[in-house]
């Protein structure tokens, strides 16, 4: 299934030819996991990326959906 | 490590030994656990027996990165409890290089005068008379003390607002570029700076009488410790240089917990036009610099300077927490319009939170629409000017809501919250509540422990218990001087004993696992909350706008869930 991510941080900039208007089209298997969306898009955990839909953080085990769109974002303790 | 104290009454300027029982404090465990001691809670805060003290950290001016923060401290006029402000910049290093351990400012001057205070390269102070700096502007105010003093000069000075004793009034700081961007925001102690009769503090940089570390070899080594931990950290490896406090616009939103419209809903409409990444990219494209340090000693670069589609100058370090009171509070999606209200906040020297939640209250009581950027700037003009509708604002977001009679405004203990809805991220909502401060973004904020999925943050379960964590190392760090970024990358098992080990080759005495964070941080909470006692706290101000509690915010629709009882449990220490 294809997934919309959305990706914010610093991680627009692994993705050279990103805009931030259209995202970037993931195409993942069913049932796919947060763990093998962020392994399909090589982002390492060093990176503290956090996977966000519909205003909930996921685990890395949670199941992505299809026809949700994905937020991957940064952990950042505050400012 | 010495006292200086200066009554402004009768114009003495005493020296003292640090007294035994604040030895080994500084920044806020300093300020507190004197004003505790010395100021009587119940005084008016805009007169003689009220004091300002301003304290660098304890390892400020030493080798230690990130330390140069200066804590200041006195009675709020804004919550009436104790309140300590602390600023980044070039102050906390320039007093630490001079082993001042506090500069004490009592009495008052006469009605009408207006000082310096000005502190030499020998650590030597003076009073200097400044009449015709009144009513100036901070800028211009800067510029004219570097010409007269040098470049090597830090700055802690109050604009029009201080001077109008406004209680929304701040005390800004000046940083690297000697632009005095940076500030002691928090619970209007500009205000008390302007009724003491102060226009600035004014230090010389290049003090080199610091306070002796008394083992300068294990200090050495394990301040390389703390820097590797610092710096390995992704956010201030990566976001921090990149994006600054501005890439939590992204989380938060995402979240839904970004208060906006006066916190009627939880994602601004078009946030992404002022979250950190769009802002990285305006600076870029503009020639701006996205990576700045605004600070002494530095290392992490979370500051920026923001310019305009000429290339000039408009502010330095444009900030979430400024982005979200000026943009998401007021639903102004616009960072040019978000920049300009940061600058003149700056050089007018008033706090952006409370301002900007000010104008929010305003707006949604009908006095302007919710994202007239025009109307906004003109608000916060007349807070310069000094109009009468100007000192309303300028009274803070309490006193607007009094003004338009309308009661949805989001304070607690009359300071206004911070950029994270208590209903979507419930543990800030225990923060806010319970903080000594008022509402409050650095006190103890959980925002980390969401986003890394350690806390669920719609759910009461386990938020009493990450306040009270927070609020313990957050009391303690302030107390060393170090910024937050640093302070939070070593909140971890690793982080917390490198940092004992380095305080204790400080100190010359061995730390244990309870004396830092915990043991220091308990101590000066508790004075905290004994001098708000005795103001006349009780555990009824220790609590949430009733709205809160009661309107469901968009998109989760949840309400505040924390009971008032597991709330006056966050202290059980």
């Amino acid at each position: 299934m294809k997934v919309r991510v959305n990706l914010y941080g610093t991680l627009r900039q692994r993705f050279p030819a990103y805009r931030p208007s259209e995202g970037i089209e993931v195409e993942v298997p069913e049932g796919a996991t947060v763990r093998d969306l962020l392994s399909l898009l090589d982002i390492p955990q060093s990176q503290g990326a956090v996977v966000i839909v519909e205003g909930r953080v996921l685990k890395a085990e949670d199941k992505l959906r299809r026809g949700v769109p994905v937020n991957v974002l940064q952990a950042i303790g505050g400012g | 490590m010495k006292l200086i104290r200066v009554n402004m009454s009768d114009k003495t300027i005493r020296v003292e030994d640090v007294p035994p029982e604040y030895r080994g404090l500084g920044g806020r465990g300093l300020t507190s656990i004197m004003i505790n001691a010395e100021v009587p809670p119940k005084c008016d805060p805009l007169g003689p027996e009220n004091k300002l003290i301003f304290a660098p950290g304890l390892l400020s001016g030493t080798v230690l990165p990130n330390t140069s923060r200066v804590s200041v401290g006195a009675k709020s006029p804004l919550t009436g409890g104790i309140k300590e402000s602390n600023a980044g910049g070039t102050m906390g290093a320039a007093l630490g290089r001079l082993g001042i351990a506090a500069v004490v400012v009592e009495g008052q001057a006469p009605e009408g005068e207006l000082y310096f205070l000005r502190i030499d390269q020998n650590g030597e102070a003076s009073l200097v008379p400044a009449q015709e700096y009144r009513g100036m502007r901070t800028y211009q105010l800067v510029e004219k003390i570097l010409a007269r003093y040098g470049e090597k000069t830090a700055v802690l000075c109050i604009g029009p607002a201080g001077e109008y004793k406004l209680a929304v009034a701040s005390i800004q700081s000046s940083d690297t570029d000697g632009h005095p961007c940076r500030a002691a925001g928090r619970g209007g102690l500009g205000a008390v700076m302007g009724a003491k009769g102060l226009k600035a503090l004014v230090v010389d940089q290049r003090g080199k009488s610091p306070d002796p570390v008394a083992d300068p070899e294990a200090f050495k080594e394990a301040v390389k410790e703390v820097v590797r931990i610092v710096k390995a950290d992704h956010m201030n490896a990566e976001v921090m240089p990149k994006l600054g406090t501005a890439g939590l616009v992204a989380p938060v939103n995402s979240m839904g917990a970004f208060p906006s419209y006066n916190a009627r809903r939880g994602v601004l409409e078009g946030w992404e036009n002022i979250c950190g990444e769009r802002m990285a990219e305006i600076i870029q494209e503009r020639g701006g610099n996205p990576t700045h340090m605004g600070c002494s000693q530095c290392v992490v670069h979370c500051s920026n300077v923001f310019v305009d589609e000429q290339g000039k100058y408009v502010t330095s370090s444009l900030e979430y927490e400024t982005i979200w009171a000026m943009g998401g509070m007021t639903g102004i999606a616009d960072l040019d319009a978000i920049a300009r209200l940061d600058n003149l906040c700056d050089d007018i020297g008033v706090d952006t939170m409370s301002t900007g939640v000010a104008i929010a209250v305003a707006m949604d009581a009908g006095y302007k629409e919710f994202g007239d950027a025009e109307a906004a700037i003109e608000m916060v003009e007349e807070i310069g000017r000094g109009t009468e509708f100007g000192r309303i604002l300028g009274g803070g977001p309490v006193a607007v809501g009094k003004h338009f009679n309308h009661d949805r405004v989001p304070v607690v203990k009359g300071q206004s919250i911070a950029a994270y809805d208590p209903r979507a991220m419930q543990g800030h909502g225990v923060t806010f509540a319970t903080s000594p401060m008022g509402a409050d973004h650095t006190a103890g904020n959980v925002v980390g422990m969401y986003l890394q999925g350690l806390l669920d943050p719609l759910k009461p379960e386990g938020q009493v218990e990450a306040s009270r964590f927070l609020q313990i190392a957050m009391a303690a760090f302030d107390t060393m001087g170090q910024c937050f970024m640093a302070s939070v990358a070593l909140l971890g098992p690793d982080g917390g004993e490198a940092f004992r080990r380095l305080l204790s080759a400080y100190l010359g005495t061995p730390l244990g696992p309870d004396d830092f964070p915990h043991a220091l941080g308990v101590r000066v909470l508790k004075a905290e909350r004994e001098f708000n006692r005795k103001a006349g706290f009780t555990k009824e101000d220790d609590r949430l706008p009733r709205f809160f509690y009661e309107e469901p915010l968009p998109p989760h629709n949840t309400v505040f869930l924390i009971s008032d009882e597991e709330l006056d449990s966050t202290f059980d220490f």
